[in-house]
């Protein structure tokens, strides 16, 4: 009696909808759940959150002790702190950098484009290349084509993330000069807006390069096994059956089936990405929150770590919402099931 | 040839990769297909019939080969056409539809869609939106499926088998095809659906003059729909004439002994076993429902599997329990062992009360009732050697392993086998062996009830029969109870003492095999009779012979 479900037309609008406020509910319980771990990381240091920062900014002398227990609410029970913290959260305060002397908000604030840029360029271009590269290899399994693309999947997968930045630089900027070997953007060089899109455009590719590598090659090797797995399934059969051309039968039949897995597991990589950026950052100077993070866990800067662990866990269920969608855009299954 | 000679194939062989367990897939293979005639291919697993069918499309698996001989399509050799000549062909003047439904279409793309592309990849004036969409509407409408409006826009997972094999040869008739090739297309369905289908090509095939080329296993669908039949057996044809030729007059042993083995064919179960005394397995007022969460906000989805079944079981008694997919059966079968707990209801075996024991006694009790399950490839542990997979259960009960080790063996030459079967696995032996394995290590804790979930529905008629004898033996040498489930009545008809049917979860009628078979009461009951192929045949020169079997 499935058949009589197909009044789905009607059911969509709600549905959706529905949907979303599911999504939204579950993205505030996750990120109430990581600011109560940071409450619990801040408790669990040495000491109490206010000796930490006092002995940041240098000055732990008694009064200076007391003045920040009251203006963090040390002194209350730890419910009272931990709704203080939360209610913080909620209204975007996340607290004071005493190493940078500035509010932590602002110092993320700042960063977080050039992250945001450089993450979601790598994790589209890992998709893109992962998936036609995989596509390529499964649709000729066995021939040397597939044996190649195998071997440097397996090369890339196996190359520490930093080292093969280091010699895309060693290739590309210091032995062809053909592109910035750091930065964001070129400094002291007046451009028009055009040029300078084209200037960060020019910066962006290395450092997307090695930071998506990983990730294509292991999108390639999951889209490789999942083309073979769909050639031999039924439909592909029907498709033949059909008459229709090879490349049709790939392009209109198995792409579509065989990419589910990878956006499964795109999903679930995402953190790695957000992670990757830091080391990515560092070894391109590239301006962004990774850059930031590794600054901060040299210096101490607790506040400025929790602030940027809770930004990045934002992050990462954003590319996880992302994902989702992309999986229910493919796959009707899982969308008209839910509502059927 | 005559001009009526639509598809002829002559001396064809295709050949295997080599290590195989013979040289040719199929060899020397010669038959004809004309117009407007529906040719039967019949065979066991593995008798190259499929094989035959990929072969005329040039949709044979990459390893392997069309060797020698020509098929001819309206005089023309295609066993050796290039790729473009034939991508003309399929879908065109030759289209094909298979067994899976569930699986034969594009998961992901809306059924009109997959219509609709058939029609443009063969369409030399690229036709308008409209015309196309009419075209569609119009063969979904042909192959009788519902609302076509709605159906055009529907996904495959959204229709039922049935629904599904429609689409696929409303696919198949999109460019009006001379000549269809049906591999199995009904295997997979239930019976009434089966017959629904077979009554659909029939009529297509009339209307539009086909030929077609009908692959299948079953002898009672080839009396229904076939004009002549070509039996094939190890990829050789052993013998074809006209319907009533073959079926009436077989020539041939091997034909001989298929049409003898197919299930109704034979007298019905009539002995009278004298089964008395009190039930050993009394279960009554059993419901279960399934229920899946939807999330947070939505509705939870509930299925109804069983509802107030009552069901009792005597010693030594077998009792089939016959229904179609989604009739509840299976889940019955899983309440009686307590794999599944029912949410109301008592089970009384062997005089506890089954659904109250717990620990050590439920352990006890559950060595008493054993499985035989549909899929002797999935059910035995392709890692484990055949002696430790029967010999682990009374292990497990406490056996000493040399003891359990020597029963193991006695057991499977008590089922068929040579004892030194147990230090093999799996994987070497075939399907028939393996249920004879699963039956061997469902026996070897000494059930008092054996549970047969479909246990030879995945089987060729030769062997399901074998089981079948096999299975009736061992009831009477050890006593058992057994509860039969399986879709398919003449199954039924030829092991149990008793037969439940069931629908949606209920029992709509339950008597004896001869009272059910001879006076069915319920309406439902009948159209299952109805539905089953080949009784017109099977009924005509036996009903004399044996009064009993089916005339219902």
């Amino acid at each position: 009696m499935r058949a009589l479900a197909l009044s789905v037309t009607g059911n969509r609008g709600v549905a959706i909808a529905i949907a979303i406020a599911q999504w939204v509910a579950r993205f505030v319980a996750v990120v109430l759940v990581i600011a109560t771990f940071n409450f619990v990381l801040v408790h669990a240091a040495p000491g109490d959150p206010a000796q930490v920062m006092a002995g940041q900014s240098g000055s732990a002398d008694e009064q200076m002790l007391a003045q920040l227990r009251a203006e963090y609410g040390l002194d209350k029970p730890y419910p009272v702190q931990l709704a203080i913290y939360l209610k913080r959260i909620v209204t975007l305060d996340l607290g004071y950098s005493y190493r940078q002397q500035r509010s932590v908000l602002s110092l993320i604030a700042e960063r977080l484009p050039a992250t945001l840029l450089l993450t979601c360029s790598a994790f589209l271009l890992s998709l893109a290349a992962g998936v036609s590269l995989g596509t390529l290899a499964g649709v000729r399994a066995g021939k040397w084509s597939d044996t190649a693309l195998t071997i440097v999947s397996l090369l890339l997968y196996a190359m520490p993330v930093f080292w093969l930045g280091l010699m895309l630089v060693l290739l590309f900027s210091v032995k062809l000069d053909w592109l910035p070997a750091f930065g964001y953007v070129s400094i002291g060089v007046p451009m028009t807006p055009l040029q300078r899109i084209g200037d960060i455009a020019a910066h962006m590719v290395l450092p997307v390069v090695s930071l998506g590598a990983v990730l294509m090659a292991i999108y390639a090797r999951l889209m490789r096994s999942a083309i073979i797995d769909v050639a031999h399934q039924d439909f592909i059969k029907t498709a033949r059956a059909k008459g229709l051309k090879r490349g049709q039968i790939i392009m209109r039949h198995m792409l579509r089936n065989a990419v589910l897995p990878v956006v499964t597991v795109a999903g679930m990589q995402a953190g790695t990405l957000v992670g990757g950026s830091v080391v990515i950052e560092t070894v391109f100077a590239w301006p962004g929150l990774g850059r930031l993070t590794f600054d901060s866990v040299l210096q101490r800067d607790y506040p400025l770590m929790l602030g940027i662990f809770l930004v990045m866990s934002v992050i990462v269920i954003l590319l996880n919402f992302v994902t989702d969608t992309i999986y229910r855009i493919v796959d009707p299954r899982v969308s008209l099931r839910a509502a059927a | 040839m005559s001009d009526q000679t639509l598809l002829s194939v002559e001396h064809l062989s295709v050949e295997l990769p080599h290590g195989g367990d013979r040289s040719h897939a199929v060899a020397d293979v010669s038959l004809s297909v004309g117009r407007n005639e529906i040719v039967c291919l019949v065979g066991e697993s593995g008798s190259g019939k499929s094989i035959t069918a990929h072969a005329v499309l040039g949709l044979l698996p990459p390893s392997l080969e069309i060797g020698a001989g020509t098929i001819r399509f309206r005089g023309d050799d295609i066993a050796h056409a290039d790729d473009d000549a034939m991508r003309g062909l399929r879908g065109g003047a030759i289209s094909m539809i298979f067994q899976e439904p569930l699986s034969a279409l594009n998961p992901l793309a809306r059924v009109g869609d997959q219509i609709a592309e058939v029609i443009l990849v063969h369409a030399a004036p690229r036709p308008s939106r409209a015309e196309l969409d009419a075209r569609v509407l119009e063969l979904i409408a042909a192959v009788g499926l519902p609302e076509p409006a709605t159906l055009v826009r529907s996904y495959p997972f959204q229709l039922s088998g049935g629904q599904r094999q429609r689409v696929m040869i409303a696919m198949a008739m999109a460019n009006n095809p001379a000549l269809l090739l049906a591999d199995e297309p009904t295997t997979a369905l239930d019976v009434t659906t089966q017959k629904q289908i077979l009554a659909l090509i029939r009529r297509l095939q009339a209307e539009r003059g086909m030929g077609v080329l009908f692959i299948t296993h079953d002898f009672g669908v080839v009396a229904d729909i076939a004009d002549r039949v070509v039996v094939m057996r190890n990829g050789r044809v052993v013998e074809q004439g006209s319907v009533d030729e073959v079926l009436r007059r077989p020539k041939d042993d091997y034909t001989k002994a298929l049409i003898a083995a197919v299930p109704g064919s034979r007298p019905a179960s009539t002995v009278d076993r004298k089964i008395e005394g009190e039930p050993l397995l009394d279960a009554h007022g059993l419901n279960k429902t399934f229920v899946t969460g939807q999330g947070l906000f939505r509705p939870d989805r509930t299925v109804v599997a069983v509802r107030d079944v009552a069901l009792s079981l005597r010693p030594r008694e077998t009792v089939a329990v016959v229904g179609e997919s989604g009739s509840g059966k299976s889940t019955l079968g899983r309440i009686i062992m307590r794999l599944i707990e029912p949410d109301a209801g008592a089970i009384e075996f062997a005089g506890a009360d089954f659904l109250e024991l717990r620990g050590s006694q439920l352990r006890a009790m559950r060595r008493k009732v054993q499985i035989v399950f549909q899929d002797p490839f999935a059910a035995l542990d392709p890692r484990q050697k055949v002696g430790d997979a029967i010999a682990r259960g009374p292990m497990a009960y406490g056996a000493p392993p040399a003891e359990a080790m020597a029963d193991a063996r006695r057991l499977l030459a008590r089922v068929g086998l040579e004892a030194s079967a147990a230090g093999r696995y799996p994987h070497e032996f075939s399907g028939g062996q393996r249920q004879r394995i699963c039956i061997a290590r469902a026996l070897a804790l000494k059930p008092m009830v054996l549970v047969a979930d479909e246990a030879v529905s995945a089987l060729d008629v030769s062997v399901q029969a074998q089981i079948l004898d096999l299975l009736a033996e061992l009831r009477e040498e050890m006593n058992l109870a057994m509860l039969f489930i399986t879709h398919d009545l003449r199954v039924a008809a030829e092991i149990a003492d008793r037969i439940v049917v069931m629908r949606h979860g209920e029992i709509v009628e339950q008597g004896d095999t001869k009272s059910v078979f001879t006076s069915p009461q319920h309406a439902y009951t009948r159209a299952l009779l109805d539905a089953i192929p080949g009784r017109s045949l099977f009924a005509g020169p036996q009903a004399a012979t044996a009064p009993n079997a089916m005339t219902a």
